[in-house]
């Protein structure tokens, strides 16, 4: 069943344009930037294990997790603690997941590291310009004594952040999305963690043998976003929005024209928008929800048009219903 | 009149003399309980449960505002995953029987109402799921992946029984 009432659109927030922009980058800006990266930096370079728990609005996931940096390679292994097992093991520039009720192995391509460029002096500027930005008390996570941030948005065209960061190594401890109305929509934090763990590539290994004898290995057919020019463009941007990337998801088998990607970003978060021919993976149009992801599909001529990122539904509504032929 | 109801969410009704008639119908008792329930069967199989108690509210406002937007729109392709036909029997009993508890304005009745839909009509239940090419594509270049570590991969693993049925 699908929510086919384009009435459901709400009064988007209009927003309402600051005093010009500043020409220097408030300093708390700055902060919470440097902040950013070098939490980056940190759950990157650091050996570590610890337990995360993942909650949204419809229950609450608790995995383990193990990260491990031997000479600038990385290792991780994550594993859930609830529900059938399920084991993510990254390393050697790919993911495999384990699901050994099914005798299953999903291997991704992909990395899920360091894809975003960095932020230019523009975006740099507009992260003070649609948040308010805010260096919070100290306060425990995770057994550590941790630094809150907040990010209070200044329009309704994006999610609020707070954030908790250990002060000595950078590393992001907690992490929560709120909506307009301050509630949660997701969180996901370390219940504990030891920081500088001396172990090595072994401490995550995957549990089982790489592949299987007699299991299945499946690798889908997504393949890596490639840099091109699609033709398409979003013509009514939510502000502090700009494009970092449009590109063609290759590899796709049969199909030449992969579909078209663009991504937006406030310098926080994303939205990308895939522009796919009619039985791509997309078959439904209208909203959907996902924790602190939001999605819109519609449709245009041949095409379906989705909208999928880190923001609320209106923002991706909006960018969603306003694509166009560049 | 609660196939009619189903049929005009999913847009499947023949002609425009059809809607007309189920949008009338709509005013006749327990028409309305039907429609709130079967979105909120809906909303509630798309993701997390928190819309529900703005359905009505929503839906109070559409109707009496922009009826015309009610006009159903081309219908699309059924997905052929078969594994969220099933999950979507469980998922709705399970989350209508919670959701219920929520329900201020809701009639009652409206919960059997549900655990009939959810049972009777799981296969046309559609949930509205995130692809898993769309999510990874998205992931990869998501600013809160860094950050977040491999929390974004934690999700797409766990809600990967969808993505194994492909």
């Amino acid at each position: 069943m699908r929510l086919g009432i384009p009435a459901m659109r709400r009064t988007v927030a209009s927003f309402v344009a600051g005093a010009a922009l500043a020409l220097a980058v408030p300093a708390v800006a700055q902060d919470a930037t440097a902040l950013l990266g070098r939490a980056a930096d940190a759950a990157r370079t650091l050996n570590y294990t610890g337990t995360i728990v993942y909650q949204r609005a419809s229950g609450v996931e608790t995995a383990r997790l193990i990260h491990v940096n031997d000479g600038g390679e990385e290792y991780e292994k994550l594993f859930n603690l609830d529900g059938p097992a399920r084991e993510v093991i990254r390393r050697d520039g790919e993911v495999r997941c384990y699901y050994p009720d099914a005798k299953v192995v999903r291997v991704e391509p992909r990395t899920f590291r360091n894809a975003f460029p960095s932020l230019s002096p523009q975006q740099l500027s507009s992260l003070g310009q649609y948040y308010t930005v805010r260096k919070g008390g100290i306060s425990r996570v995770a057994g550590l004594e941790a630094q809150a941030w907040t990010f209070e948005p200044k329009d309704g065209m994006r999610y609020g952040h707070e954030l908790w960061t250990d002060p000595t190594t950078g590393i992001l401890l907690k992490a929560r999305m709120l909506n307009e109305r301050g509630e949660v929509v997701e969180q996901i934090a370390f219940l504990d963690i030891v920081l500088g763990a001396k172990i090595g590539p072994d401490a995550a290994k995957p549990t089982w043998p790489v592949s299987p004898p007699d299991w299945q290995v499946r690798r889908p057919r997504t393949g890596k976003a490639v840099e091109s020019e699609t033709g398409w463009t979003v013509s009514k941007l939510p502000p502090g929005f700009t494009k970092v990337m449009e590109s063609r998801l290759g590899g796709r088998g049969g199909k030449t024209d992969g579909a078209a990607q663009l991504v937006y970003s406030d310098g926080i978060v994303a939205v990308s928008v895939f522009i796919d021919q009619r039985g791509g993976p997309q078959r439904h149009v209208g909203r959907a929800r996902q924790g602190g992801l939001n999605q819109y599909s519609v449709k245009q001529d041949d095409y379906v048009i989705t909208a999928l990122g880190e923001a609320p539904p209106d923002a991706v509504q909006a960018i969603a219903s306003s694509v166009t032929r560049r | 009149m609660n196939e009619d109801i189903s049929r005009l969410m999913d847009g499947e009704l023949e002609d425009d003399g059809a809607v007309d008639r189920t949008l009338a119908g709509l005013r006749q008792d327990g028409a309305m309980a039907t429609w709130m329930c079967y979105h909120v069967i809906g909303d509630t199989l798309r993701g997390d449960v928190t819309p529900a108690t703005r359905v009505s509210r929503r839906l109070a406002a559409a109707l009496a505002d922009e009826p015309t937007v009610l006009a159903p729109q081309r219908r699309v392709d059924r997905p052929a995953t078969w594994a969220w036909a099933m999950a979507a029997t469980v998922a709705a009993v399970a989350v209508v029987g919670w959701t219920a508890v929520s329900l201020t304005d809701t009639p009652a009745s409206t919960v059997a109402l549900a655990r009939e839909a959810a049972s009777l009509r799981a296969d046309s239940l559609r949930p509205q799921v995130i692809p898993a090419e769309y999510l990874m594509a998205h992931r990869e270049i998501s600013p809160t992946t860094p950050i977040q570590g491999l929390g974004p991969i934690q999700r797409v693993s766990v809600s990967g029984d969808a993505a194994i049925a492909r």
